[in-house]
């Protein structure tokens, strides 16, 4: 089942950021939705399956919209899942201020990450600004917490009709 | 035999899946087969994601034009049907000038396609991030695109193919920080290297320090990077900068707005302007 819910989750990241990135494309910039199910898995559930669902949907972003870098995307959202999902182990971080922080840290070491990779395989990088980070660290923080307690009340609301099932 | 610890495990995990990711970028660098394959698996598994969603996105563009249209200012159709009238009268006159030229240029022996063969494409999806600025198009090897073939927009040039698959092809923006196209300012034809730098403005770096450049002036594509045909608009300039070394530093405002990129053209050609050789029929007036 949870492998269910991970393909889930993954597809319609995917889904999402393809629109955005047709509709928006100017907020490509500051949001990548493909880090929602990481944070998701890592605050939820163990490390090993936020590092699986990092890498996962690394890959997939990478299929998309990586012009030269294949796997890129995959080594750094794996990285993230496996630190994400330690903290995560240590810490109970599934509650507003834990989700905002954590979707606040990925976008922003995602970026760092990125960039040092890029570097490190030849490519010319950008000076990143600081107010672009500030923005990123902002959104991604604040929609992590918009979508994970979405997530959560959709989660309990199904608990609660399955009781309800069972007691009829 | 003592067990491992999933701390260790995991640890252990994530350095095996570090170096297979590590050894897939290397291999995409070099252009392998195994990274191919995997992008292949990778694509394959996505398919009955995505395709759903470009049916909806299609549905939801249609509304989005359909609105847009019936919104449409009257005034600005009146402005548009005189701008077009306008337009027709100097396509005309262009027209005339392109012959003049052609015969022009066959007297001088050269050779120039004015037109290149091109194949319209829709724009899919868009990653305009700092370090990766990149557009998908729905054209792919089936429709003949290739690599490093040029695609431009209504108002100038917009970036060149990077990797194809069969229904569709990537395409690096030229604000992307590892594009470069040639350029020159169309006023002084001075010429130079146009660069992206993410977000930023594009930079003209190698245009020497006393060439004649002022705020406002149009850089077009040089045509001597053998990827663009020479005219398409690249961008003004907004900012003339002490020189660094040898060369100006100059800030371009970009022509076309990556932003607002629906629809573009992929001339499936290399770059416009070849010299004939010399064994070569010449054509004759």
């Amino acid at each position: 089942m949870i492998v269910l819910w991970a393909v889930m989750g993954i597809g319609l990241s995917l889904a999402f950021e393809l629109v955005l990135g047709r509709f928006a494309p100017g907020a490509t910039r500051y949001v990548t939705l493909m880090t929602l199910p990481l944070v998701a898995y890592a605050l939820r559930t163990s490390q090993r399956s936020a590092m699986a669902v990092g890498c996962a949907s690394g890959l997939l972003e990478d299929y998309w919209i990586e012009p030269r870098l294949f796997g890129l995307n995959g080594l750094v959202k794996t990285l993230l899942g496996w630190a994400l999902g330690g903290v995560g182990a240590q810490f109970d971080l599934n509650n507003f201020w834990g989700r905002f922080a954590s979707g606040a840290s990925v976008s922003l070491v995602d970026e760092g990450l990125q960039t040092a990779l890029r570097r490190l395989f030849g490519e010319i990088v950008a000076p990143v600004g600081v107010a672009s980070l500030g923005i990123r660290a902002v959104a991604g923080g604040l929609l992590t917490a918009a979508v994970l307690a979405i997530v959560s009340r959709f989660g309990a609301s199904r608990r609660t009709t399955r009781q309800k099932h069972r007691k009829a | 035999m003592a067990a491992v610890s999933p701390a260790r495990a995991n640890a252990l995990l994530l350095g095996v899946m570090t170096f297979a990711q590590l050894l897939l970028i290397a291999a995409s660098v070099r252009g392998s087969m195994a990274a191919s394959a995997v992008a292949a698996v990778v694509g394959a598994s996505s398919r009955p994601v995505v395709a759903p969603e470009r049916s909806v996105s299609g549905i939801l563009l249609d509304v989005v034009h359909f609105f847009r249209d019936v919104h449409a200012d009257e005034t600005e159709n009146v402005k548009l049907k005189l701008e077009a009238t306008r337009l027709s009268g100097e396509l005309e006159r262009t027209s005339e000038l392109a012959q003049e030229n052609t015969r022009l240029r066959r007297l001088l022996g050269m050779h120039e396609n004015l037109a290149p063969q091109s194949i319209g494409a829709s724009v899919v999806t868009a990653r305009l991030a700092g370090q990766s600025r990149v557009i998908l198009v729905d054209r792919g090897a089936a429709d003949g695109v290739r690599p490093d073939m040029a695609v431009v927009a209504w108002g100038g040039a917009v970036g060149r193919v990077v990797s194809v698959e069969k229904g569709f092809a990537r395409v690096r923006l030229l604000s992307d920080p590892n594009s470069g196209a040639s350029g020159v300012i169309a006023r002084s034809r001075a010429e130079g290297m146009i660069v992206g730098r993410g977000g930023e403005p594009m930079e003209m770096v190698y245009v020497p320090k006393y060439s004649d450049v002022v705020v406002g002036d149009r850089v077009v594509t040089s045509g001597l990077d053998g990827v663009f045909p020479r005219g398409f608009g690249i961008g003004r300039v907004t900012v003339v900068g002490e020189p660094v070394g040898a060369s100006k530093s100059i800030r371009l405002e970009p022509e076309v707005d990556d932003r607002a990129v629906e629809d573009v053209l992929i001339l499936l050609e290399p770059s416009g302007t070849k010299l004939l050789a010399p064994d070569e029929p010449e054509a004759r007036p």
